[in-house]
């Protein structure tokens, strides 16, 4: 039988939300009580397609 | 060899001029006999190209004074008409492996550092730091007592340090740079301690040199904290001059700030720059009565020190560089460690005690900031619009510069594509 007692343990503990995104998830969250962790994460070249296919082609970063 | 393989293999050469270098401060000459391109007509200015009829009011000043100062005006007026004529050309130094601080310029006549790097045998140029008096033509002042102390700089002051130069048969930089380690400097805004490391190899030759006004020189040197900060910019154009001719490399070459605009350079494009509004140094005022409406945007070559990884770059190194302009240990220990993230290199001549003995970074790659979006830091004094200098603190370099640059290395790359 699945020991199912470590993800039951999971759920028992305080709940600590990875947000990678932007920082308001996060903030509607915290008002709520509830612990965050913000992901410093942008997305490449701040999303912008035509700066990333030059990069690209340059090798990446 | 693919694209990606020549740029990582480009990037590794220009990684190796960085680290490997070896400037080497061989003499003190005239700018005319001893900068490539210099010209008698010719002043070179801080940052990007700029029109003459842009020029901000600091640097207005100083490219007047030092064309009244060599002689190609009678006064600033007349000056300023033959600027705006063209009769008196302007440039941007690091065009010339040249670094001009702050509103410092560069005239034919003026002496200038001239170093080599041992190893790539890349050779740079910077005039002389003049001191802490604040009425110098590097914040943009001139005057009769600026001028003399100008001619004093022209004439017993390079007479003097050039023989003491020649006289050591070359001071390297690298073993002053590695005497400081540990002793918290970040080597472009603070640098008591490489300045002193220095005066220990130049005194004494100092002291064998027979002149009346050797006295006096040595109590100029002795005095001037700040002294070794033109002596590394010589050096770092050193270096660059040779970085600069790596085609496919997306790593940073140059930068500086007229004032009006900053601008960046690459190694695959060596003289090219990409430039876009000047940002602010934030930080301290030395008047309380001065404003941020008061600052000129970043004005001055001085962040060359930065393109080889002090200053902003190496912030950790000096953290109370930090505390006096309004920052933290812990903001220093960021600068740094973002510097890393967008750097491919690390100097080993000056390891950081606090920072688990680690290096500099350097070598700052466009595409990094671009795709990872962070911004390095440099380190700067800040200028007031009408003329001297406001403050201290430092500025995040503008993305805009970092994305033209890679349009620019981009388009660059594509076209040596089609020629291979």
């Amino acid at each position: 039988m699945t020991d199912v007692s470590k993800a039951l343990s999971l759920f028992r503990s305080e709940l600590v939300i990875v947000n990678v995104g932007p920082k308001s998830f996060a903030d509607v969250l915290e008002k709520q009580g509830y612990r965050t962790l913000q992901v410093d994460w942008k997305p490449a070249a701040g999303g912008d397609k035509k700066m990333q296919e030059m990069l690209e082609y340059l090798g990446g970063y | 060899m693919t694209v990606p393989e020549k740029v990582a293999e480009a990037n590794k050469k220009v990684i190796d001029i960085m680290t490997k270098a070896r400037p080497v401060w061989v003499d003190v000459r005239p700018a005319i006999e001893v900068v490539p391109g210099m010209d008698k007509d010719l002043i070179l200015i801080p940052g990007p190209p700029i029109e003459p009829k842009d020029l901000p009011i600091p640097l207005k000043t100083a490219v007047c004074g030092a064309a009244c100062h060599d002689g190609l005006a009678k006064n600033v007026d007349e000056a300023w008409e033959m600027v705006l004529a063209g009769k008196i050309r302007i440039a941007p130094s690091q065009d010339y492996n040249c670094g001009n601080a702050a509103s410092s310029v560069m005239s034919p006549s003026m002496p200038v550092f001239v170093v080599e790097d041992k190893t790539s045998g890349g050779k740079g140029f910077c005039v002389p730091h003049p001191g802490s008096n604040p009425r110098v033509l590097r914040w943009g002042i001139y005057g009769d007592d600026v001028e003399e102390n100008l001619r004093f700089i022209r004439g017993d002051y390079a007479q003097v340090l050039g023989e003491a130069v020649r006289a050591s048969g070359g001071i390297d930089l690298i073993r002053v740079l590695s005497r400081t380690a540990g002793m918290g400097d970040e080597n472009h805004n603070r640098q008591p301690a490489a300045s002193m490391a220095l005066a220990l190899e130049l005194v004494p030759r100092l002291l064998d040199v027979d002149h009346p006004a050797r006295d006096k020189v040595i109590k100029e040197i002795a005095a001037n904290d700040r002294f070794f900060l033109h002596v590394m910019m010589a050096g770092v154009e050193a270096i660059m001059s040779s970085a600069k001719k790596v085609p496919y490399s997306t790593v940073m070459v140059g930068m500086g700030g007229n004032g009006i605009e900053f601008g960046i350079q690459t190694a695959a494009t060596g003289n090219r720059w990409y430039t876009t509004k000047a940002p602010l140094i934030s930080g301290i005022f030395l008047k309380p009565t001065t404003t941020e409406k008061d600052l000129l945007g970043y004005l001055g070559d001085s962040c060359v020190t930065e393109v080889w990884g002090l200053g902003g770059m190496s912030a950790i190194a000096g953290p109370a560089y930090l505390r006096m302009t309004g920052g933290t240990f812990k903001d220093a220990k960021e600068r740094t460690e973002k510097a890393r993230m967008v750097s491919l290199g690390e100097h080993n001549f000056a390891p950081v005690p606090w920072d688990d003995y680690r290096g500099f970074p350097v070598g700052v790659d466009i595409r990094k900031v671009v795709g990872l979006n962070i911004l390095p830091i440099s380190h700067g004094g800040s200028a007031l619009k009408t003329g001297g200098q406001a403050g201290a603190g430092a500025a995040e370099l503008p993305m805009d510069v970092f994305r033209k640059a890679v349009e620019g290395v981009y388009e660059e790359v594509k076209r040596l594509e089609v020629e291979a």
